[in-house]
Parts: structure tokens; sequence; C-alpha cells
């Protein structure tokens, strides 16, 4: 047996999965967005889908408003978590036990944080009811409207609530590998708290802040189950878009939800390329500890 | 290099070989089998029913008196999953290219533009309709004809009948709008208090073909097919309609409710007045449920109220064909029509022609109470309006995107 059909064999369990279902999808995903393979015959011609979407302004404001919504949550969640782990790690080792309560948001399914926000949120929830009884408001309108804003401020709660245990996690696997001693030397050769945790802790921590901002960043780009529960209708998230597409309209309206999966698709390729490509570049700027 | 071989043919026998021209011989076998035989045949076997699971009260009625007869009458086990149309149809497209000649789904509940769907890309077994003895018995033709304005061809099998109303609490709201003029009328005197689903949902998809209907001068125009003309033509009122009233409705327009259910929910704590649904018994349910309050009514516009039918419909890879066909005619019998009729149970309408039935069993029919909330015939039969064709309805629900959502 040759030296790569060993390897692949051993490999299946990996590959096998990965080719059929991810690589087969992706496949399908782009075929079926040039109107190839499709469930009903299609007849208008290959980048039909592409050019109705670059026609269509709504779908411009639906991109950017879901990426501005993932890259405020994503970024206010692994910034929150950083600074909440830190704090976490230098607590005393008795309190460190009950710090562990963070994990609880990381077991709730997205889909229980976004009935969450909901339940507390909404102009009748539970907040604006408790505000009412306790006459900070004297009717429920003056609640604020924090889920129907216009700003996604409902999604982005729901996520970061989801987010900052996650970022936290990862933070805290640098941590506690980290030698204590390097802080202890700074601090009595002067250092202040916040110049220890800038350049003696912050550049040790980068790599998992940003393997968590692009793993939050396009899960929130791409995600389902948060916007089902809490997106507004304008501008709406793509991905209810593309669900409404595929699920809800005619058959012959598939390529154009494939379309805008393949655009997701590529963008998220490109998003974590762009972005490795500059932490790189910063980090050869930088001096290392 | 031969193991590779190998190891590639069996994957290509594993995913190509199961010959299509098997099943297709034993279903036209199926189709001329007398039903009486395929009664016998559907005993001691198992039904899987797909269909929609959004209400905890038409499960239950499925669960535990659907179920029950089938046990009893033919030892059928009934096993319910709850799954949207949209989901199973795109379950059945993946099993039909994957060349999956048995499924797992034996009945789908389903209708309008899922059926044309599924029947447009050969996803439904049939025809079977007209060989079911209540198909034959109770089942008016002309009332299976067509489902949205696509010829339905036996392909699938009524069982209900729903009917588009309003609902509003009479605590609040003390004589509810006459028609489509006095609705607009109400909504601007009582801003934030009135919104409807966003389409494609279902219930919002047909409100907006109810304006269309009443603000473009009746649904008879629209019933003879598609025309493209007539729809640019007259679509442009709907939108203006539609755009006037936004700024007056529940969060001043900015956003719809994604789904009926989040209506529901909006009207049953009070941040909207009005309600609305494509089942006529909707509001008895919610106050019989306890989420809806007791002195919650329905009414209907004089412009006319949309009507439908439900069906069920027999995928092509079905694993059981005898026992969904037989499901199907129980369905449609007198009796779990009347069960189904109760407003306890669901409160759905009869699919049956009720001129068939003999006075015994119209006497049962006319016994049901159906509560307080729901509007008897004499009020819902005379502002009955048929549903669109679907391409309106596709072109109705991607226009209001483009001119009410996006503008």
């Amino acid at each position: 047996m040759s030296w790569t059909s060993k390897h692949f064999l051993g490999l299946s369990p990996l590959i096998l999965p990965y080719l059929v279902l991810f690589c087969g999808g992706v496949f399908l995903t782009f075929c079926q967005s040039f109107g190839v393979l499709t469930p009903l015959p299609y007849g208008g011609g290959a980048l039909d889908a592409y050019v109705k979407l670059m026609g269509d302004p709504s779908f411009f404001a639906s991109f950017f408003f879901s990426l501005g919504v993932a890259a405020v949550s994503a970024l206010f969640s692994v910034l929150a978590g950083t600074f909440l782990a830190y704090r976490v790690w230098q607590l005393p080792r008795q309190l460190a036990t009950a710090a562990l309560v963070y994990k609880i948001p990381l077991i709730l399914p997205h889909i229980s944080v976004a009935f969450v926000i909901l339940v507390f949120w909404s102009p009748s929830g539970i907040l604006a009811s408790m505000a009412h009884s306790l006459g900070f408001i004297q009717t429920l309108q003056q609640f604020p409207n924090v889920l129907y804003s216009g700003w996604g401020i409902g999604m982005i709660l729901a996520y970061t609530l989801k987010g900052i245990p996650f970022a936290m996690l990862l933070v805290m696997a640098l941590l506690v590998r980290f030698d204590i001693r390097q802080v202890q030397t700074a601090a009595m050769l002067g250092a202040s708290g916040l110049r220890i945790f800038f350049t003696i802790v912050l550049p040790r921590l980068a790599p998992a802040m940003h393997t968590g901002f692009i793993i939050l960043f396009l899960y929130s780009f791409g995600a389902f189950d948060i916007p089902y529960i809490l997106s507004e209708s304008r501008p709406g998230m793509l991905s209810i878009h593309v669900y409404n597409l595929y699920f809800k309209h005619d058959l012959a309206r598939r390529p154009e939800a494939m379309a805008i999966l393949v655009i997701m698709f590529c963008f998220a390729l490109v998003f974590i390329i762009a972005y490795s490509k500059i932490v790189n570049h910063l980090d050869n700027g930088v001096r290392k500890l | 290099m031969t193991k590779k071989c190998i190891f590639l043919i069996a994957l290509w026998a594993i995913l190509v070989l199961p010959g299509p021209a098997l099943a297709k011989d034993s279903d036209d076998l199926l189709l001329d089998t007398p039903f009486r035989q395929i009664q016998e045949q559907a005993h001691d076997t198992q039904v899987r029913w797909y269909m929609f699971g959004g209400w905890a009260h038409v499960n239950d009625w499925v669960d535990t008196y659907v179920a029950g007869e089938m046990k009893k009458q033919y030892n059928i086990d009934l096993i319910r999953v709850p799954m949207d149309a949209g989901v199973f149809i795109n379950k059945l497209l993946n099993e039909k290219a994957a060349g999956k000649k048995i499924g797992n789904i034996d009945l789908l509940w389903i209708n309008g533009e899922n059926f044309k769907n599924a029947k447009e890309a050969g996803l439904l077994f049939g025809p079977f309709a007209q060989k079911l003895f209540n198909v034959k018995k109770y089942v008016d033709p002309k009332s299976m004809a067509h489902d949205f304005g696509y010829p339905v061809e036996g392909y699938e099998v009524p069982y209900g009948r729903a009917q588009f109303v309003f609902e509003y609490d009479k605590a609040s709201v003390s004589t509810p709008p006459k028609n489509m003029d006095g609705l607009k009328e109400w909504i601007h005197s009582n801003p934030g208090l009135f919104t409807y689903p966003q389409p494609p949902d279902f219930t919002g998809s047909a409100f907006i073909r109810q304006v269309f209907y009443a603000v473009t001068g009746g649904h008879e125009q629209y019933l003879s097919g598609w025309d493209p003309d007539l729809f640019a033509q007259k679509a442009p009122l709907l939108w203006d309609w539609l755009n006037k009233i936004e700024p007056f409705l529940w969060q001043k327009g900015q956003t719809y409710p994604k789904d009926s259910a989040v209506l529901d929910t909006l009207f049953s704590r009070g941040e909207v007045a009005m309600g609305m649904s494509y089942h006529p018994s909707h509001a008895q349910n919610k106050i019989i449920e306890g989420s809806y309050p007791k002195s919650a009514r329905t009414f209907v516009l004089a412009d006319g109220s949309i009507y439908n039918t439900h069906f069920t419909a027999i995928p092509f890879n079905a694993p059981n064909k005898t026992g969904a066909m037989v499901l199907a005619d129980f369905l449609i019998s007198v009796e779990a029509q009347l069960s189904k009729y109760n407003p306890d149970k669901w409160g759905d309408f009869p699919a049956l022609d009720l001129a068939r039935l003999n006075s015994e069993e119209s006497k049962k029919f006319q016994a049901v109470d159906l509560g307080p909330a729901t509007l008897g015939s004499d009020i819902l039969t005379p502002v009955a309006v048929p549903e669109i064709p679907s391409e309106y309805l596709e072109a109705l629900e991607q226009g209001w995107k483009e001119n009410v959502l996006d503008k």
C-alpha cells in the first residue's frame, strides 16, 4: 500500500464526511446558484441570480446590516470577554471556582438566549413590567424600544451574551499557562496595573482574541437562530432573507437563495485571509516579548 | 489502487443503483388495486404523517382521536411528525435528487404553493383521490378541482376548510370595522394597535391578498389565470393602500411580526388590538387554551373573506402508500370531520359537501356548538371568496417586499 492511500484510509473518518458533506454541499450550492442542478429546470442565464442581487439595494442593506451586527457583537464580546477573563484569573483561588458560573451561557443554545432577550426586553416583557410596577415609567409604551429600534440591538445583546463566555473560555486557556512571575516582576519594577495589562498580558492573549473574533464574527454574520427570533423586518438579516427564499418562495427562485449563500461563503473566505494577513503584518511590527 | 477502485465502485453502487423502474411499476399496480383490498393490506402497518406542528390542540386531536381510531379500525400505528411544509418539500427534493426510492414520509398536510412546488417537481404519488370511498361519496368534485388555482388532478385529498377572519377583543374595541375602508379608518384613528405578519408568512400573505381583492375591484378578474399586465396595472393600488397605513401600524410600521404566532402573542398581551387568522375557530381555540381573553371575538369584512381547502398528499417515495391512503380516507370521513369540527378538538370546518349527508349526519354537524368567538356559516359563507392563482401569490409576496418593505 502506497504512502498516500494509507494516509487517506487513516484519515478517512475525517476526510470522508468533509468531502461528501461539506464539499458536496458547497459544490451543490455553487451549482444551484448558477441555475444548474436546481429542483425545477431553470430557464434563465447562469449569472441571472447574481445580476438580480447586485441590482437590489435591499440586498446590500441586509448585507451591511448583518456585517454591522456581527462586527459590533463580536468586538464587544471579545473585549468584554478578555477583560473579564483577566479579572477572573486574578481572583483568589476560593472565588475562582465560583467564577465558573460564567460558563452557563455557553451551555444554553443560541435559540434559548434569543428567547431570554425577547422575554426580558420586549415592550411588554419582564423589564418593562418591572419598571412599570416600580413606577419608573407610567405606561408600558415609555419603556425604551430595545428590540425594534432598527439597530439590531436585541440581536447584539443576544450574541454578546453568548459570545462573552466563549471569548473568556479561549482567553482563559492561555491565561492558565501564563507565568504570573512576569506580572509580579513588572509590578516590582513599578509598572502600573494598566501598563502590565496592556504591555505584558494583552500581547500574550492576542492570538486567542483574534481567533475568538473571527469565529464569533463569522458565526453571527451567517447564523439563523437568533435573527429568527429577534430580527426586525427592515433591514432584515441576510440569513432570514435566505431562509425565506429557500423555504417560503417559489422553487424557481432557488438560484437567488443559493447565490446569497455563495456570496456569504466567499466573503467569509476573503475575510479570514485578509484578517490573518493584517494580523501577521501587525505582529511583525511588534517587538516580541 | 485496486482497493481504491473497489471502494469507489461500491460507493457508486450504493448511491445510484437501486433501479428507478421498479418503484414506478408498483405505483401503477397500487393505483389499479381496489380500495377495499388496499384497506386490508394497510392493516397492522405504521403511517408517518408529516404536518404543521404549531398548534397544540391540533396535535392533541391527531395524537388522541385520529391515532386512536386508526389503531382501533385498522391496527395502524399513526406517528405524527411536526414539520413545516416548506421544510418537508425540501427534504423530498433532496431525497429525489439523491435517488432515494424509499423515504420515511407517508402522508403530508399540504396546500397552495407547496402543493404546486411538489407536484411540479414530481414529488407526489397519484392520482389516488378518486379511489377513496369517502371522497367519492362525500366530496364535491368541484371543491377539489383546484388548489390556489392550480389543478389538483387527484394528487391530494381535501380534509378541511379554512376562511380568513380578523380577531378583536370586544372589551377594548366596541364596534369592529365593517369593510376595508372602515378598517383603514380604524387603523388611522388607533395608531400602533394594528399590524399584520410579514409576508411570505402564510397569514400575512393572505391578509395582503384580501386587501388586494378589496382595493382593486374584486376577485373575479384574477381567477382566469396569471395575467402580468393586469397585475402590473392593479398592484400599485395595493402598495399604495399598505404604505398609507404603515406609519399607523404597530412600531410605526418599522418592523412587522415575523409570523402569525408572533401576532397572536402581541394580541394576547394587548400590544395590538386586532389579530387575524386563516382559521375561523382560531380565536375560540385560543380562548379555550387560556391565552386569549374570554371577550375575544372574530369578524369579517363585507368586501370578502378568502377561503381555502387544506389537503393531504402522498410523497412519491412513501414507504407505506396503502396506509397513507387509508388515513387520508379516514380524515375525510363523516366521523373524523365531525370530531374535527368540534371547537374543543380543533374547530376546523368540514371539507365535505354537507348536501351529500343524510339527515341524521347533517343534524350532527348543525348541533356542534362553535363557541361565541367563531362566526357561523351564515356569516362566513356569504362573504367567502376563492383563493388567487399561486402565480399572483408569489408576485404579491415579492412585490410586497419591493414596494412596501424596501420602499
